[in-house]
């Protein structure tokens, strides 16, 4: 009995964040450097910053296969193979087997993951884009899916906290399409692309901006504090970076909770589920089990703080279930799992620039052009709801231009020593609808190798991602036409699902009515009110910008809300 | 599912015309994750061995700088082909190798070596350019899957190429010879570029 006692107490904490990556890295930092004692719980392996990145200092030609995906990883990372080279030995070490983690497919569904510290923090794209005013607006206004209980301005602020922190590169634009931010300073355009810029605005009246993005190009002590240095321009953030430069859960957020000395990681622990008391009517912890030797271990909080990427978020609400909630915690509404958004990708086009033969750049910039949204924006009117923004750039062509050249021989290898011509291209970001039938729910029978139920996809794009798709590649190719562009080619990839945007949300959204939402306006299970929901699930739209930021806003404020609670005891 | 059944009843109904690697790589769908038959289709005998690297020194020769042969491009080729293609590319490959072993690529001079080239590079350009058309024509993911198991594979000449080209201008030699190799540059600036620069590579 006292021994009992004894473990429980030494398993017990102020807070626990389920997953290590975005938002459960920001969660652990923000609630340890406001005094509570946190347990973090990584389901995957330890990943330690700077010394874990295998392949980061690697010369090409240290990579046997250079780049390319062996048949061996195909079958192994057969889902992030979807995605292009994910699979490949430069950065698979921060990709999910997915073999080993099958999951089932009732429509398909690119599910990419990353069992590891820092989860896809470690490879993000790092474009980082606050939401604008309409975007909080659109679902009230047009009637689609519920409307959102905050309000831009409810967020600002905690952009603005989270900017600082993360340090994000870029250039203020004073649009309304796409707020500006606490920048650092920019990185520079190309010749052609700042020619792009001036005959985007001459002829059309676009914006075009160079990339947010979450690399500093000048630290800031609040950086440097933390290990963190410039961005070395090498491009090959996704490998990790050894400098910190880019920000990652790994270089950001866990150190900075590390050093409060509150905080607790646990590595290869699957949490399977919450564990609900129905006398007190919250959640009293979690169930876990150790991946590698299947022991089942119980942790104890006041508050929880889900953060497992948006899928396993809501499967893990959907396992735990209770005689309160016999569904799924926080299932009242029967809106956990539904409405699966992401942003539909792999359509744009490209094209041949002419000139500029005397410019070139020296160093890999880590960052593209931006184009914000322009349909259903201001006066335009399409036929379809939301909007899209663009994301591309211009480059010389390199030595891989000679496949497809004619010739062979001492000339044709000389040749492909000099930088090729310029090449211009730009692919589409989409806003995904929210639709209750795109879903995702747990087998009844299939079970993984820890005893949890499988997860199921049946979700697909709707009409309106369609017939806005078309009009990305066809915009894409008009404005490439309009800067006097050549050989302009556009493309829609027919093969991109739901998922390959690896901005899965929306599958525990906030909202105002419990009957219809599952998280209230502080990121609180309606009904479970010390377990909150702050990754990409809480989602009840998805904008067309990249989401990280906002999901860190969001974070952010649901600690500051979760401690307040905690010392008014209202949790 | 329905047209993996559909492209069987076809194959029945034709007698059979579905070509092996089709078959197999229909085979393969049915069980995607238990059958792995990388690098069993593909081996090279010693002559033909000879043959791949005679054609990879053609497209990169030694010069001033070194060439294909001194990178170690064709093992590369050999490695590359049997870890990262599957059975089309690997009997397409074969294909190429064996009709440049049958018109006795190895006993002729250079001159008659180059015009053989330019002439299996033509070719390749028109059968390019054919699978181009019946790509755009694809309609969705299922159709994408059949047009990949019933497609030969990419022709041996692309194939020999872009595996050359890859192998030397990423390997140490190729790179410190072709290139201004920049491991770590610290800023990004734009330049103009000074008469005869090397591209960058990093």
């Amino acid at each position: 009995m006292n021994l009992n006692i004894d473990a429980q107490k030494k398993n017990t904490y102020d807070a626990i964040v389920v997953g290590s990556g975005m938002t459960g890295g920001f969660a652990a930092k923000e609630l340890t450097e406001k005094g509570l004692k946190v347990l973090m719980i990584e389901r995957g392996r330890e990943v330690k910053h700077v010394e874990g990145y295998d392949t980061a200092m690697k010369e090409p030609w240290d990579f046997q296969h250079r780049f390319r995906v062996t048949a061996h990883s195909a079958e192994e990372l057969w889902a992030n193979k979807r995605f292009g080279g994910l699979a490949n030995e430069e950065t698979d070490g921060f990709f999910t087997n997915d073999k080993n983690n099958p999951y089932i497919e009732k429509r398909p569904f690119d599910w990419i993951r990353a069992y590891h510290t820092g989860g896809k923090s470690m490879h993000w794209g790092r474009q980082s884009y606050r939401w604008n005013k309409q975007d909080f607006e659109a679902n009230a206004k047009e009637g689609i899916g519920v409307d959102w209980p905050i309000r831009y301005e409810d967020l600002e602020k905690w952009y603005t906290y989270v900017e600082k922190f993360v340090g994000i590169s870029g250039q203020a634009e004073g649009l309304d399409v796409l707020p500006d931010g606490h920048f650092l300073p920019a990185m520079p355009m190309s010749a052609p692309e700042a020619y792009f810029k001036k005959k985007m605005m001459e002829k059309l009246n676009r914006p075009v901006t160079i990339g947010r993005v979450a690399n500093l190009t000048q630290p800031q002590k609040e950086h440097t504090d933390l290990g963190r240095a410039s961005c070395q321009y090498r491009n090959k953030c996704a490998r990790g970076c050894p400098y910190g430069a880019y920000y990652s859960s790994l270089s950001g957020a866990i150190p900075a909770a590390n050093r409060t000395k509150r905080l607790t990681t646990l590595h290869d622990s699957i949490v399977s589920e919450i564990i609900y008391d129905e006398k007190k009517q919250k959640a009293t912890g979690v169930r876990v089990i150790n991946q590698k030797t299947m022991a089942v271990q119980e942790y104890y909080a006041k508050v929880i703080f889900l953060n497992a990427g948006s899928m396993n978020t809501s499967g893990l609400m959907l396992n735990s279930k209770s005689h309160r909630f016999p569904t799924g915690l926080g299932n009242d509404s029967d809106q956990v799992g539904r409405n699966i958004m992401d942003h539909h990708l792999g359509v744009g086009a490209s094209a041949t620039i002419d000139g500029f033969e005397e410019d070139y750049i020296f160093g890999q910039r880590p960052n593209a052009l931006y184009i914000p949204r322009f349909r259903n924006w201001g006066s335009d009117k399409q036929s379809y709801l939301r909007g899209f923004g663009y994301q591309g750039g211009a480059s010389r062509a390199g030595w891989n231009r000679g496949v497809n050249t004619d010739g062979f021989g001492a000339t044709f290898k000389e040749d492909l020593t000099k930088p090729g011509s310029w090449t211009i291209g730009f692919g589409g970001f989409g806003e995904v609808l929210p639709n209750p039938n795109n879903r995702m729910f747990l087998d009844a029978d299939k079970k993984d190798k820890w005893g949890i139920p499988m997860i199921v996809f049946d979700a697909a794009f709707g009409e309106n991602e369609i017939a806005m798709r078309k009009d990305i590649m066809n915009s894409a190719q008009e404005m490439l036409d309009a800067a006097g562009f050549k050989n302009i080619t556009g493309y829609n990839r027919p093969e991109v699902h739901l998922g390959l945007g690896i901005h899965d949300m929306g599958t525990a959204r906030m909202g105002r009515d419990p009957k219809t939402s599952v998280l209230n306006a502080f990121n609180q299970v309606h009904d479970c009110k010390n377990v909150f929901v702050t990754d990409g699930a809480a989602m009840a739209s998805s904008s067309c910008v990249n989401p990280s930021i906002t999901y860190m806003a969001l974070t952010a404020r649901a600690a500051d809300f979760a401690v307040s609670e905690l010392k008014k005891k209202n949790l | 599912m329905n047209r993996r059944d559909a492209i069987k009843k076809v194959a029945i109904l034709l007698g059979g015309t579905l070509s092996a690697p089709t078959l197999m790589a229909m085979s393969r769908w049915e069980q995607p994750f238990v059958q792995n038959t990388e690098g069993v289709l593909f081996s090279l005998t010693e002559l033909q061995k000879q043959i791949v690297a005679e054609v990879a020194e053609m497209i990169i020769p030694k010069t001033s700088t070194a060439g294909a042969k001194d990178a170690g491009v064709p093992a590369f080729i050999e490695m590359m082909l049997k870890d990262c293609y599957y059975e089309p590319e690997h009997i397409s490959f074969m294909k190429g190798v064996i009709s440049l072993e049958q018109s006795k690529f190895l006993d002729m001079d250079a001159a008659k070596r180059t015009a053989m080239l330019t002439k299996v590079e033509a070719e390749t350009k028109q059968i390019m350019k054919e699978r181009e058309v019946k790509q755009t024509k694809m309609g969705d993911n299922d159709d994408k899957e059949i047009m990949k198991a019933q497609a030969q594979g990419l022709p041996f000449w692309r194939l020999m190429k872009e595996l050359t080209l890859l192998g030397y201008f990423t390997s140490e030699v190729g790179i410190k010879a072709s290139f201004e190799y920049v491991q770590i540059p610290s800023k990004v600036e734009n330049i103009k570029l000074k008469p005869n620069q090397k591209a960058y590579a990093y």
